[in-house]
Formats: structure tokens, sequence, C-alpha cells
């Protein structure tokens, strides 16, 4: 659990889109090990575009996308 | 299509001329047998929303309204900054054809595949 009492797999992202989205997104997968599931809530009406593209372009894989709820797997290294 | 090209538009009314020119520019990409994509941020986000480009007509030129139908009628694609529209409390759910509210990210991956692009 981080101090939010959120599970460090999971993140409720709420309004937040675009690159401050990414980046924050980019430093809690990067703490958890390879192929773990990460579970992000996002509302922003660009994460349904913008997720995708980022992890074609990570190498993360995106395993579910049902948003608000998006489930990603990260990748190997 | 052979390549990627891309036209940043920043502007909307108040800049009508720019606003058009940018889509004069992205039909003949477009029309080159570019696939071309037109991102929209800042003011133009507006051009984005139904009705608002219908009376922008500038001498010279076709109007805005048919330069953008003309455009995604073709298969272009219009990205919308999602935090520049969030901003100005447009409607997500009127939005013109071919456009589609992104994040950086999108506009990220079209121009690192090799992307040409031209900025207004």
């Amino acid at each position: 659990m981080n101090p939010s009492g959120q599970s460090q797999s999971e993140w409720d992202a709420g309004m937040m889109g675009c690159g401050e989205l990414i980046l924050e997104l980019r430093q809690r997968l990067n703490q958890l090990p390879p192929a773990a599931l990460f579970t992000l809530i996002a509302s922003d009406p660009g994460v349904p575009e913008d997720l995708p593209a980022w992890c074609r372009m990570t190498g993360h894989r995106l395993v579910r996308a049902a948003p608000p709820e998006f489930v990603i797997e990260r990748k190997p290294q | 299509m052979a390549g990627k090209f891309c036209v940043t538009q920043s502007y909307a009314k108040n800049d009508s001329d720019k606003a058009t020119v940018g889509f004069v520019i992205a039909n003949a990409a477009l029309g080159s047998e570019k696939e071309t994509m037109v991102f929209l941020m800042a003011e133009g986000v507006r051009l984005a929303q139904q009705g608002y480009a219908d009376d922008i007509h500038e001498e010279g030129f076709a109007p805005l309204k048919e330069l953008m139908a003309n455009f995604a009628a073709a298969g272009g694609k219009i990205f919308v900054c999602s935090p520049c529209f969030k901003r100005r409390k447009l409607d997500e759910t009127k939005l013109v054809a071919g456009a589609t509210i992104v994040g950086g990210a999108r506009l990220v991956e079209f121009l690192s595949e090799g992307a040409s692009s031209v900025s207004f």
C-alpha cells in the first residue's frame, strides 16, 4: 500500500490526462516487477486513445480497456 | 499511403485565415496520398465542435466547414488535445466528423513514426 491507501497495483487517476498522466503512470509501472498487472482508473476523454498508443511505444501490454478502467501488464524488463 | 503528415493547428476564430490554411494544407497532404492527421490544440480545439466553423469563410478559400468535411470524408484524422478541450469546457459529444479526443501520447506516437509536420 502507498500512503494514499491504494495498492501498488492500482491507481485512480481521476480526471488526470495527457502528459501528466503518462509520466506518473510510467513511474508507477517502473516500481512493479516484470509482467505484473496494473489497474488504472482514468476518466479523461483522451485516455482511451492515449493509453494504447503509449503501450505500443513502450512495450507494456494493454490487457483490457473498459473506460474508465484499464488493465496493463508491465513489460518484461 | 506512403508516409505520414501532421498539421498542428492552434488557431480558430482568433485567426480564421490560419485556421483555414491549415486544412487547405492538410487536404493537399491527403491528396498527395500521405496518411494525414490534423492536431488541434489551444484555441484550435474549438474547430472540433459541430457548428463552430460554419461561418468561417476566408476570401480565396473554400468555406472551412467544407474543407474539414472533405478532409474527414477522404479519411483524414483530426486529433483533439484533451486538456485544451477540457479547459474550454467544450462538449465531447458534439465533435465534427473525423475528430477524436487524444492526449499527448497519441501525438507522440504518430510523429515518432516518421511523420513530417507543419504548425499553424
